[in-house]
């Protein structure tokens, strides 16, 4: 039936190709940082692109930019596995996924995530998703603000707080 | 900088995930330019469901002849109906297909691509009705578009072997479908409808008008029966299922169904007619109303305020 108000399909348009270009990194190490694995940051991901592409028809280009979206979904992705998981940090359960780099970057980089991942751990939820949302996504704190309901201001003095804490534990 | 060992733990994904997540959207149909919904497709999508679900209760249980249509359907009134989305949603993924479940649909015309017109009169001699115009819309807003869908028809024949399971499926075991329903048919006419496109930028508010759709279904026929098999599908309690559907006049009311946690509707009166407007919970909504023998919808990123001030300056 939908077919019969074409004119209405037409209002907003989404470049599939480039948003996949530009948010899949994003996205993907949103969920490493998040849950300091690579392969279930794939999973995830995959899940989370998968979740937009069927559920498309319900994003508003009024209300949030398209990667506000996306990170919407892709949070409520995470909420759901970690809940399923009963666990934050599954890092006994780190696997080792093809990538860039030598095999010792790779080493020194899977090391690195795992240490992060272990820091996180000690902190509250809110502030392991700030982390994962700046560093993992790369987000401004306005976007941050935007999809936490927290203010700029306060996204801002969280994150240089927990910045300070894990510079200092590192 | 403090952070910087934060950003250094980011990686790229692997080349081998990326072309197979998105080979696998591809796989699902993904083009490489895809066409997102515009913030009216859903209410846009609701209205013409209104038609599918009201239509789901109005079959005859006489064959189709020349005499057989005794009675018409005509929207006059439109009520809302709260359901729940994520019932419908595991009930689609448990298979369950909406538009067949009460029997075969037949298309009687080939649906045609809508035809553009540059002036709304014109629009309206081409869909046979007088177009109203907004003597006021939204400041920044302009006419970008007016489109015309042909009218359409379809035939369907009730069989109800697939609702009768879903009923089962469901546990539904105090509901009751009407006798000698299988087999009958009932003409289902969707109007040529007008639909004309305001835009600010990027944003866009939707006015459609349209003759009512019309079913044709025999008189003495039990739709409240019929209809509260629908209701209880759709998720509503026996008492609630059975209430409503004694309560509504079938003949003449369009029921919209409303996510329940997507948005909220109440009537509203339109320059004398009454009208039903939906307040999405984030923000614009959809007013809906009949006058005239004419129906009208409006979709719009807007308040209830300015909703309704544009549709009472139709002219």
């Amino acid at each position: 039936m939908s077919e019969r108000f074409p004119w209405a399909q037409a209002a907003a348009e989404i470049d599939w190709d480039a948003a996949y270009s530009e948010l899949l990194p994003r996205v993907y190490n949103y969920f490493r940082y998040r849950l300091g694995n690579d392969a279930q940051a794939e999973d995830l991901t995959s899940r989370t692109f998968e979740k937009a592409w069927t559920q498309r028809g319900r994003y508003r280009r009024d209300l949030a930019g398209f990667s506000t979206w996306l990170f919407s979904i892709a949070r409520n992705v995470g909420v759901d596995h970690l809940r399923a998981q009963r666990r934050h940090l599954p890092l006994e359960a780190a696997n080792h996924v093809a990538a860039a780099g030598t095999p010792q970057d790779h080493a020194t980089h899977e090391s690195d995530l795992q240490r992060l991942a272990a820091l996180l751990q000690r902190l509250p939820t809110r502030e392991q998703e700030l982390v994962a949302l700046k560093y993992g996504a790369e987000a401004t704190n306005r976007a941050i603000a935007a999809l936490t309901g927290l203010s700029e201001s306060n996204v801002g003095t969280i994150l240089h707080r927990v910045v300070l804490e894990l510079r200092s534990a590192w | 900088m403090e952070d910087q060992f934060l950003h250094d733990l980011r990686r790229a994904p692997s080349p081998e995930f990326a072309s197979r997540l998105r080979a696998g959207l591809r796989a699902q149909g993904t083009p490489s330019r895809a066409r997102g919904r515009s913030p009216a497709v859903p209410w846009l999508a609701a209205a013409a469901a209104i038609a599918m679900v009201s239509f789901a209760f109005l079959f005859p249980e006489v064959r189709v002849g020349a005499a057989a249509f005794l009675d018409m359907f005509r929207v006059v009134n439109f009520a809302g109906l709260r359901f729940d989305p994520q019932r419908i949603a595991g009930l689609k993924a448990s298979g369950v297909d909406f538009p067949s479940l009460l029997g075969q649909v037949e298309p009687l015309t080939e649906p045609t691509a809508p035809v553009s017109y540059a002036d709304a009169s014109e629009a309206g001699q081409a869909a046979g009705i007088q177009v109203r115009l907004p003597a006021w819309v939204p400041p920044g807003y302009t006419l970008a578009e007016t489109l015309v869908t042909a009218e359409h028809s379809a035939r369907v024949t009730a069989n109800t072997a697939k609702l009768q399971t879903v009923l089962d499926a469901l546990a539904l075991d105090d509901v009751r479908l009407p006798d000698g329903l299988d087999g009958q048919v009932a003409t289902v006419h969707l109007p040529a409808i007008v639909g004309m496109t305001y835009r600010d930028g990027d944003r866009a508010l939707h006015l459609i008008e349209a003759r009512s759709a019309e079913v044709s279904f025999p008189a003495g026929f039990d739709v409240p029966a019929l209809a509260q098999a629908g209701l209880r599908i759709l998720g509503l309690d026996r008492d609630e299922a059975y209430r409503m559907a004694n309560s509504i006049d079938w003949r003449n009311t369009l029921v919209v169904p409303v996510p329940v946690d997507a948005a909220s509707f109440r009537q509203v009166n339109v320059a004398g007619a009454d009208g039903l407007l939906i307040e999405r919970a984030r923000g614009g909504g959809m007013l809906l109303w009949s006058t005239g023998g004419q129906m009208y919808a409006l979709s719009a990123p807007l308040g209830a305020e300015a909703l309704l001030e544009m549709a009472q300056s139709l002219q």
